[in-house]
């Protein structure tokens, strides 16, 4: 009961104040300028500052109380005019750098978005040296600011795009801070489903904030960065993953969960490899679509070029794009793409061969594969016995560094071999196998010969031990006689 | 038939190299025999693992490359490839270490005994001389596989010498053949090793073995003053010889042992970018002095600690060479404890910094 009192009389004090504000902030400036039909003033009335109790004083300096524009606009009462440079934006700061401030009018935007802007690219100094890059005016307007929720706002998620690129698509002025950063974002953001989404009046698909961040935003090399290749797939995942959300576009909300087991996620988020390929890698960042069913090789054969050269001549191109079959995903997925093992092929139950091979339907195929698989196990058999072999030889301390170093061309190898499987073609996969099966029994001769050689080594030094010993006995009893003689 | 051919070709080599004298010498030649008659083998044992040094290098020469390309595969197909390239290699490291240690030996049982004094200076002189080339044939040796482990070894054991006021920078640089451990270090330390120092090494050599023939074994002190009828001998030749070849094949099984069970490892090839592995040790012959390097303070008084050590171990170096010149006592004829003592607390002094430094 007593905690309710104390409540209701917190409540009763903070709404006071907030009206006290308000009520006390009178505002000759805008009464003035707005009865002159001054533009600024126009703009002003709409302001969600206006409506919190900021006067003009309050950006502008002076005092809004006096009536007189001389003693409104004294310097001696702090008028400064229409802030310059930063100044523009430590105006905005002076509240929305400061929690205790925002907390008098109420707000619950959050504060810091100085602090924020001031370590972002757009924090950095324009060329002129003289302020930033970009100040909050350059994004929210100076006057008539209104809520970032309101349509009105240049930053309303239907209306940021086009406000980021009043810059981003100024090939002139881009040019000037970084040559290498390209201008077509917002063309693009207009191919991709988000960005056809987003024209169509859909706030909630992706636009330059949902991926970037709004104040704090840094160059994708910087490891801070929301899309910094391993933080992507998370900022994707934020709306991708969200079943709710995505539950109206009708597309499942696994893909990240299975990017992070699949090999490529393994690689970036666990190894933190650059060079594994993160969402956009596949999809395309501004442009973000799903691969079509077509161009599936093409955004995987970016970095498995071989593969997919392989692929593209063998006959399976044909086959695939007749029955309108996906070319990699059909065997490797999509998201959770796992390490291929020889598994993967054959006729065996885990192989994906028999998905269109069977003993009845496609024969030449399916023994194909049989054939390839037998091969493939043969060597990684071969392979395991080399490595066998060489550390045998390498723990009885024999010298066996050459064969060592030719095992890494036996995994090349196998690598090779794999990657020649999508030629499908078996003289071609017999041929690249024959270079493992000679390179193995190379390895496995020399190994083998190092073995023996130990053995050779212990029988020589027996035999040498015992002839020497034995003409050291005689020597001995040679030398005892000597003695004898002599007494 | 036979007979008389053997005698002709005796007559013809007598002729010109008058064997008589020198078996009329070897005849007439006689060994102490005591109860430190033991120490006298240390000398041959020396010796002879100084043959196979010589044996082996050679051999290891035929295939062996002093370039900072080629070194390392050269041991390496050397061990590989070459016909008992392994056995020879192993034998030429393994009879190194033996022979450092077969001279330590030596050269103590030589001191405790006091058989520098006069008038074997000369023969302790060059044997010291001999004992530090062997040190100098250890390290410059330990570089030429051009492996990690010895690329560093060279580079912190050079390092050392730069410490030295004046001379250490042109030391260092003369050493190096240049400011860091390249492979003009290689060919230059390939050159001490096979050329400048056995050159060196072999007219010490041959004074000294033609000083102890002609001066004959020393006697420990305490037998001098007993009747030349009292002292026992035995003839050196045969009786001595063949005692010392017995040893000879003794240390032979050893060494055989040692490089067949232990062969000795190639390593890793030297990368003058990649950084300095963890735990770099010198030689077990060098640790001692490297550990007390380390245990020296960085500045004793105003002297750098480095400079401190070094000095402090190139003027006990230097007293110990020139023992036979200012042991007065000694060289009266009196005992001298206080050599004693020295040496026995070298010894000690040698045995506990090489474990400490082994063992931390």
């Amino acid at each position: 009961m007593v905690i309710n009192k104390i409540t209701l009389l917190i409540f009763m004090t903070g709404l006071l104040s907030s009206l006290l504000i308000a009520q006390k902030k009178v505002d000759q400036c805008y009464n003035c300028h707005q009865s002159n039909g001054d533009r600024q003033a126009e703009l002003f009335k709409k302001d969600v500052h206006k409506s919190k109790g900021v006067t003009c004083a309050d950006c502008h300096g002076g005092d809004a109380t006096k009536a007189d524009m001389d003693d409104g606009m004294n310097k001696n009462a702090g008028f400064i005019g229409v802030p310059k440079g930063d100044a523009k934006s430590e105006v905005c700061g002076r509240c929305h750098n400061s929690s205790t401030e925002m907390a008098k009018f109420n707000s619950t935007i959050k504060s810091g978005q100085l602090e924020d802007l001031k370590k972002s690219s757009h924090g950095k100094l324009t060329i002129k040296g003289n302020e930033r890059i970009a100040q909050c005016t350059t994004c929210h307007n100076s006057h008539g600011i209104v809520a970032v929720k309101n349509q009105a706002s240049p930053v309303h998620a239907l209306n940021v795009v086009k406000t980021c690129s009043k810059c981003h698509s100024d090939k002139s002025l881009i040019k000037q801070y970084n040559p290498s950063l390209p201008t077509d974002q917002f063309e693009n953001y207009q191919t991709s489903i988000h960005g056809k989404l987003n024209s169509k009046g859909d706030a909630n698909t992706a636009e330059c904030a949902s991926c970037h961040g709004s104040h704090l935003i840094l160059p994708a090399k910087d490891v801070k960065s929301k899309v910094y290749f391993s933080n992507l797939p998370k900022v994707c995942s934020q709306c991708h993953s969200d079943v709710s959300l995505m539950q109206k576009y009708k597309i499942p909300t696994d893909q990240f969960e299975k990017y992070s087991h699949g090999v490529h996620g393994v690689a970036s988020l666990k190894k933190g490899d650059a060079a594994a390929p993160s969402c956009n890698d596949c999809h395309g960042n501004h442009g973000a679509a799903p691969p079509g069913l077509e161009s599936i090789s093409k955004v995987c054969g970016t970095c498995h070029a071989l593969s997919a050269d392989l692929f593209s001549s063998s006959p399976h191109k044909k086959a695939f794009d007749d029955k309108k079959i996906p070319e990699c995903e059909t065997c490797h997925g999509n998201h959770e793409i796992v390490t291929a093992t020889n598994q993967l092929i054959g006729t065996t139950p885990d192989a994906v061969c028999i998905k269109c091979h069977t003993q009845s339907e496609n024969t030449k195929g399916y023994y194909a594969a049989a054939q390839m698989r037998k091969l493939l196990d043969s060597l990684t058999t071969d392979e395991k016995d080399a490595i066998r072999l060489v550390e045998e030889a390498e723990q009885k301390g024999m010298e066996v560094s050459e064969p060592k170093f030719k095992l890494r061309d036996v995994r090349q190898a196998r690598l090779e071999l794999r990657t020649i499987i999508h030629a499908f073609n078996q003289e071609k996969f017999a041929e690249a196998a024959s270079k493992g099966f000679a390179l193995t029994s190379e390895i496995k001769a020399e190994a083998t010969s190092a073995v023996d050689q130990y053995y050779f080594r212990r029988l020589g030094l027996i035999l040498a031990t015992l002839i020497i010993s034995l003409i050291s006995v005689a020597l001995y009893i040679y030398i005892r006689r000597l003695d004898k003689k002599k007494t | 038939m036979k007979e008389r051919i053997t005698k002709n070709l005796y007559k013809w080599f007598d002729e010109r190299i008058h064997f008589d004298d020198i078996i009329k010498f070897a005849a007439k030649k006689y060994v102490p025999v005591h109860s430190h008659s033991i120490w006298y083998y240390f000398g041959g044992v020396t010796l002879f693992l100084f043959i196979i040094q010589v044996v082996t290098g050679i051999l290891l020469l035929l295939y062996y490359k002093g370039s900072e390309d080629l070194a390392f595969e050269s041991i390496q197909f050397i061990m590989t490839k070459v016909e008992f390239g392994w056995l020879i290699r192993s034998i030429h490291s393994w009879s190194a270490n033996l022979m450092v240690l077969a001279a330590f030996i030596h050269m103590f049982s030589v001191y405790f005994t006091k058989a520098y004094r006069k008038p074997r200076e000369i023969t302790w002189v060059t044997g010291m001389l001999m004992l530090f080339l062997t040190l100098g044939f250890g390290f410059s040796g330990y570089l030429l596989p051009w492996n990690e482990l010895a690329f560093f070894a060279t580079k912190v054991g050079t390092d050392i010498a730069g410490v030295i006021p004046v001379i250490g920078k042109p030391i260092v640089e003369f050493l190096r053949g240049g400011e860091d451990v390249t492979g003009a270090t290689l060919s230059r330390f390939f050159g001490f090793h096979v050329a400048i120092m056995p050159g060196i090494f072999v007219v010490l050599l041959g004074i000294h073995l033609i000083l102890v023939q002609r001066q004959g074994m020393s006697e420990p002190m305490e037998l001098e003053n007993q009747q030349a009828n009292a002292r026992k001998t035995m003839p050196f030749f045969p009786n001595f010889v063949l005692r010392d070849l017995l040893l000879w094949l003794i240390v032979l099984n050893i060494l055989a042992i040692l490089a067949v069970l232990f062969p000795w490892e190639l390593g890793v090839k030297a990368d003058p970018f990649a950084p300095a592995p963890a735990g770099i040790k010198p030689e077990w012959y060098f640790m001692f002095m490297f550990q007390t390097l380390k245990y020296i303070p960085a500045k004793v008084l105003f002297i750098d600690g480095e400079i401190l050590g070094i000095f402090i171990f190139s003027v006990a170096g230097f007293l110990w060479t020139l023992v036979p010149f200012w042991d007065r006592k000694t060289m009266r004829g009196e005992k001298n404890k206080l050599i004693n003592y020295l040496g026995i607390f070298a010894v000690m002094y040698i045995i506990l910094f090489s474990i400490l430094g082994w063992v931390l």
